[in-house]
């Protein structure tokens, strides 16, 4: 048995704690049949377990497997063992959530009885495939969430540690939902009317197959990412060449969809290119705000990025690249081609074009607060500083302006409409380069030659 | 067996190791010391391939940390200054989960176990929870994980931090049996005291430096340290010592002489009696205790 799973099989299965979960499932399942009366309540109880236990609580101890190592000082230990990083992931992922496991599977079997029963074994079994893919796509990602986020070495708050369980909880309503659409019965979204097909890159595709190749997709995206930062967690390094092939994925999966954005009023005009670029763009810039923010900002690192390109180690530079610079160069690129391909297709869209110029400034200031927040000496929580800034600068100042009866300000801001047309864009990117200034001028003033 | 050239190690505000170079020979016991935020722990965790330097070369046991980092973790045994147990484990599991995820077989995993156990003296305590055993305890069992499978290299941050006289002694008696048995340790701490009994070679870091460039040797079973301390003063003491064969005077004053000179003991008795003939009035001659203290002093003195 792997080294770290039969750890935690020592810690988490106790004889106590097996009794105790057995016990208070039954008295649970004996409550709900005596209250409710009928087999329905009982299958009902069990689902509602079965998420409490395995995706909620999972996700969490999931999230707390790594951190909790560091917290309580034995990561180093394990970083110094012969285990692969492979054996490490599965240890850990599975290890930390087994007994959630050993609850859920308990769940699960009264779940499949009712299944099985009145749907028969097909139904009871593509359930179970379900069930089982909710609780390792929730646990994998945040597991995921916090494997990105301990290498920043200071996030081992509850704050932090519900972060990456709420991480793991939204993947697990996807799941959920993804579900819901091509489940036979519509059992898990009630009175919702499943079309049979879904349009991607113009064909029609059969919407269960589909959804269910992109469900493993993903989780298989999911367990490599974990599987990736572990290889850093052992510091082994892993190269770019991985985070661009999930962009280069995720921008063409998501560009697919461009027949969602055919009715839509603000982009009314644009030929399915500019919408699946837009699309793509819009990917990596959510990519490069949610990496921003769960990466390391390191100045050391910052500087020795620097040192290379300068030395001329280009191929060191770009091996050194953190995944949401990758999605920002990749954001700033799609929108550039966005913005030529509309101008040449429709050159009398000027307004949009301008509004797509100053999104992709407002892009670059917003990840540069967060290198500037981190960047400042004592700023241990920058990046929840900076989030208060975008809160700041994308919600409360609007509201104020708005109140003032001054809209003109709006632009700067975010993207808004100006007279004249360039103003936004210029604004936009000006306050881009203004910042970039603070963060770059903050990563050289850091620096101190010798120690304190 | 470790070798480090030109490392550069930098922390956001602060370079903490600048330019550091140094050699561990193998099956030596060398003491890292220096004064609190020196750099030892940051130096130690480069050894360890923990850090990765912003520049220059670590080398262990011919392995560049920075290629190799998994071969070199499956061979060196790192004890950090602050370390956690799994307080629910017993002493057994603990040490079993340590063999095993070094990557010890089946079969090789429960005489480890016995023969670490044994080691740090926990043979009777095997099925206690770690989190039942004392403070010296638990750091023997903390031992006992980092040995566990037989390193090559050994490293230990402040080691005896908090133990009793006792479970020093006995500490220093594990160390120096490991060193015996073919590991190189290394050994940092402040507390000077607590390395006398058993290191044989210093690096002393200062400010993120090698104090006098390399490390020097503190202890030679051949030629001893000693403190000779006269009555009266004599200002041709140094003249004295310096013009016989085999002394090698390190420090001397009017009353107080610190040399190196063979171990032999005719030519010590020899040494007394040639110093009371010439009018010296001994009142005190014998090996220093304090080898590496001085050394220390005399170190960071010339910086």
């Amino acid at each position: 048995m792997n080294a770290e799973f039969q750890r935690n099989v020592w810690i988490e299965l106790t004889p106590r704690r097996l009794i105790l979960m057995v016990v208070l499932l039954t008295l649970a399942f004996f409550a709900s049949a005596i209250a409710g009366g009928s087999e329905y309540d009982l299958a009902s109880t069990a689902r509602l377990l079965f998420y409490a236990i395995v995706v909620v609580w999972g996700s969490r101890n999931a999230a707390l497997a790594v951190v909790g190592e560091i917290r309580d000082r034995t990561w180093d230990m394990q970083l110094l063992s012969s285990i692969t990083p492979g054996a490490m992931t599965w240890g850990k992922l599975f290890g930390s959530t087994v007994y959630n496991w050993f609850g859920g599977a308990i769940c699960l079997a009264v779940l499949e009885v009712q299944r099985a029963t009145h749907g028969g074994i097909a139904t009871a079994l593509i359930d179970l495939v379900y069930f089982v893919a909710v609780g390792v796509i929730s646990q994998a990602a945040a597991f995921l969430a916090s494997l990105i986020a301990v290498r920043r070495r200071q996030s081992h708050s509850r704050l932090d540690i519900f972060v990456y369980q709420t991480i793991g909880l939204v993947a697990g309503v996807a799941v959920y939902t993804i579900w819901g659409l091509v489940d036979p019965a519509n059992a898990l979204l009630l009175h919702k009317t499943a079309d049979d097909a879904v349009i991607w890159w113009g064909r029609a595709i059969d919407r269960r197959g589909f959804l269910l190749l992109s469900l493993a997709i993903f989780t298989a995206w999911t367990l490599l990412g974990c599987y990736r930062e572990m290889r850093l967690e052992l510091k082994m390094k892993n190269g770019t060449l991985v985070w661009l092939l999930w962009l280069v994925f995720i921008g063409i999966y998501v560009a697919g969809f461009d027949v969602w954005l055919s009715t839509d009023k603000t982009v009314a005009g644009w030929d399915a290119g500019s919408l699946r670029l837009a699309l793509a763009g819009a990917t990596f810039t959510v990519l490069t705000y949610l990496m921003v923010f769960l990466e390391p900002k390191d100045r050391v690192h910052f500087r020795w990025l620097g040192s290379q390109i300068s030395s001329g180690r280009v191929g060191a530079f770009l091996g050194g690249l953190q995944a949401w610079m990758m999605s920002y160069i990749a954001a700033i690129v799609c929108t550039g081609v966005l913005l030529y391909w509309l101008h040449q297709s429709r050159p009398d869209l000027v307004d949009q074009l301008a509004l797509i110029g100053a999104a992709s400034g407002f892009l670059t200031r917003d990840v540069l607060i967060f290198v500037f927040m981190r960047s400042l000496p004592g700023r241990r929580r920058g990046d929840f500083a900076a989030l208060g800034i975008l809160f700041a600068l994308y919600v409360l100042a609007p509201a104020i302006i708005n109140g003032l009866g001054l809209q003109n300000l709006l632009m700067l801001f975010y993207p808004y409409p100006t007279s004249p047309v360039w103003m936004g864009p210029v604004v936009a990117w000006a306050e881009g380069i203004a910042m970039a200034t603070l963060a770059f001028g903050q990563i050289a003033l850091s620096r101190k030659p010798t120690t304190a | 067996m470790i070798e480090v050239t030109d490392l550069v190690y930098e922390y956001p505000t602060v370079r903490a190791l600048n330019g550091v170079s140094l050699r561990v020979a193998p099956q030596t016991i060398t003491a890292l010391v220096g004064p609190n935020g020196a750099g030892k722990t940051t130096l130690l965790r480069c050894l360890a391939a923990l850090d990765m330097p912003y520049s220059g070369q670590v080398t262990v046991d011919g392995l560049d940390t920075a290629v190799s980092p998994r071969e070199i973790h499956a061979r060196l045994g790192y004890l950090p200054d602050f370390y956690g147990l799994y307080d629910e484990l017993s002493v057994r599991r603990c040490l079993t989960y340590a063999a095993r995820a070094h990557g010890l077989t089946a079969d090789k995993v429960a005489a480890a176990v016995d023969t670490a156990a044994a080691r740090v003296g926990l043979s009777d305590r095997l099925e206690t929870p770690a989190g039942e055993l004392s403070r010296g305890l638990r750091q023997r069992l903390a031992i006992g994980q980092t040995i566990v499978h037989e390193p090559r290299v050994l490293l230990l941050d402040e080691p005896a931090a908090g133990l009793d006289p006792q479970a020093r002694r006995d500490l220093s008696a594990l160390l120096v049996s490991l060193k015996d048995a073919g590991m190189t340790l290394v050994v940092s701490s402040h507390i000077l005291a607590e390395l006398e009994d058993y290191c044989s070679e210093m690096i002393i870091i200062e400010g993120g430096r090698i104090a006098g460039g390399k490390a020097v040797k503190v202890r030679d079973v051949e030629r001893p340290r000693y403190i000779l301390e006269i009555a009266t003063a004599r200002s041709d003491l140094r003249d004295f010592l310096s013009a016989r064969a085999g002394i090698d005077v390190i420090e001397v004053d009017e009353h107080h002489a610190l040399f190196t000179f063979t171990r032999n003991p005719q030519q010590r008795s020899k040494l007394i009696r040639d110093l009371v003939t010439a009018g010296f009035e001994v009142s005190s001659f014998g090996e220093s205790t304090r080898a590496l203290e001085d050394t220390y002093f005399a170190q960071v003195g010339k910086q």
